[in-house]
């Protein structure tokens, strides 16, 4: 192998072994949903936790609006798709969910599309979910061509449908604990 | 092998079913990131431009089996004056950069077989080459006639009146195996996850799935839930790049919380796979962790603002007990 190979490997080519999961397990909050502000106020940074924040799809919004309130607070998070929750859990870094519903029953909670994959990933890994006030409320859906473009470019293509769901129910079999802030 | 193909007539390939072909001095490799804009193919010529396309996930999954192969095609023909021991040794050089191109998808098996088959040549007192690319275009065939098999066999797991949900991209069999369903009169919808950070499921899945006039709805990576909760979904099937001896597999990020999802459920999973007993199970699937900026921005547009990290696995293993069925490859020589 060249020098050149071989740096690059070491640089790009980490495996999940590295020293880095080792050093954050069990440490990390998962964040999902568009949080009322004060949510974050109890949040120390250099405590030994680490704020993971999932994008969100379509509009990021859920992203944008954590990693802002966080970054305010002088805590970095670290975002990632939606789609990588579950290694996450299957790595057991996750120690808690924090969700933001919009409306709590009973029965359940709505919650921002994607809760129900934490929640049932969190069920099947024993970590708790909280949720917490949604600082805003949602549609029920959005548009098809929401999904056919990421900030602004179009990524699907021609002729095809989009299904845009943008909230779903949480059953309280998921829920550990509502919290009001 | 090619009298295998003919019992079965006119199977529609779809492009990405066999995204490298080689055509003259050079390896014609499909460039899957333009995929849905265009079909262009990237003209490889020696064994650090196939390292450059694996690298730059240009071809993945499949691809990048074909890359292998025909790269030893190259460095060959390459190499015409080149002694006989130069030649053994500029092969076991390629498989050395080709094994350490991306930790993910098992390079040293593949590269392991056309090494062998170049010492076998060597033991044999027989011309590496025209052994070893006898050997190669032999087992290339065979790959060939075994996927169409699978085809077939995802063909036959298709029924009538199914939504199923894929992620990723399976390298044209589940667009073609739509197609041959189509054929037989099944109504078939699919469900495809957009797959971030790269939107293969968008670009690559729901453009070939819709080249072969299959009915197709794009979603995004979050709304696997919704769809399962709401029942839209009755099967999930996904491919795999790297199987154990235990039936875990390794698939692209994402893939775990979509069988998890499945098992709560109650859908079933099914998984293509190739089956391999090198490794014993998922938790020693070596899983590439890959640069943080490749999520964290998109076309150079940043996805949040502020300095954030990112943190980005390319992909998930998923254990044995949330398949369903595996739809394997026959892998027996």
């Amino acid at each position: 192998m060249t020098p050149a190979l071989e740096t690059q490997r070491n640089e790009d080519h980490k495996t999940a072994g590295d020293s880095f999961l080792n050093g954050i397990q069990g440490s990390v909050i998962l964040l999902h949903g568009v949080f009322e502000p004060s949510v974050f106020d109890a949040v120390k940074s250099g405590s030994g936790t680490e704020l993971f924040v999932m994008e969100g799809r379509p509009s990021l919004e859920s992203a944008q609006t954590t990693c802002r309130e966080l970054l305010r607070r002088k805590i970095k998070p670290t975002l990632i798709a939606d789609n990588m929750a579950g290694f996450l859990f299957y790595r057991n870094l996750v120690k808690e969910v924090w969700l933001a519903c919009q409306t709590v029953d009973d029965e359940g909670a709505l919650c921002p599309v994607g809760s129900l994959i934490v929640g049932v990933l969190a069920k099947r890994h024993k970590v708790p979910v909280y949720v917490y006030p949604a600082s805003k409320g949602s549609r029920a859906m959005g548009a098809q061509k929401d999904i056919f473009y990421f900030k602004g470019i179009k990524v699907a293509p021609q002729n095809i449908k989009g299904y845009v769901p943008l909230v779903e129910w949480l059953p309280k079999k998921y829920i550990t604990e509502i919290r009001k802030s | 092998m090619s009298k295998r193909d003919t019992t079965i007539p006119e199977i529609k390939e779809s492009p990405l079913f066999w995204p490298a072909r080689l055509k003259g001095d050079a390896l014609l490799v499909l460039d899957e990131t333009l995929i849905p804009r265009k079909l262009h193919y990237i003209k490889v010529k020696n064994t650090k431009q196939a390292v450059e396309v694996i690298r730059q996930m240009k071809t993945r999954a499949f691809g990048q089996f074909l890359v292998v192969m025909q790269t030893f095609l190259l460095e060959i023909s390459n190499n015409k004056t080149a002694s006989r021991d130069v030649l053994l040794t500029r092969i076991r050089a390629v498989a050395d950069q080709l094994n350490s191109s991306r930790p993910t998808f098992p390079f040293e098996e593949v590269t392991a077989l056309v090494v062998g088959w170049a010492n076998q040549a060597v033991g044999q007192n027989l011309d590496i080459r025209t052994f070893v690319p006898r050997c190669i275009h032999g087992y290339l065939d065979g790959i060939r006639a075994r996927r169409l098999e699978r085809v077939r066999k995802i063909a036959e797991v298709l029924k009538d009146g199914d939504s199923v949900l894929t992620h990723c991209n399976v390298s044209g069999e589940l667009a073609m195996a739509a197609y041959i369903a189509q054929q037989q009169n099944k109504h078939i919808h699919f469900f495809a996850t957009e797959t971030r950070p790269y939107f293969q499921g968008a670009k690559l899945t729901a453009w070939e799935l819709r080249r072969m006039k299959a009915d197709v709805t794009l979603i995004a990576d979050n709304a696997v839930g919704s769809v399962m909760a709401d029942g839209l979904v009755n099967k999930v099937i996904v491919g795999s790049d790297r199987s154990c001896a235990n039936g875990d597999f390794a698939n692209k990020i994402g893939t775990y919380q979509i069988a998890v999802l499945a098992n709560e459920f109650q859908i079933p999973f099914y998984v293509l796979t190739q089956p391999s007993d090198k490794i014993k199970t998922g938790k020693d699937i070596p899983v590439e962790i890959r640069n943080p900026q490749e999520l964290l921005t998109y076309l150079k547009k940043k996805v949040v603002s502020g300095v954030v990290s990112g943190f980005y696995p390319g992909f998930d293993v998923v254990p044995h007990e949330l398949v369903t069925e595996a739809i394997a490859l026959d892998t027996r020589a």
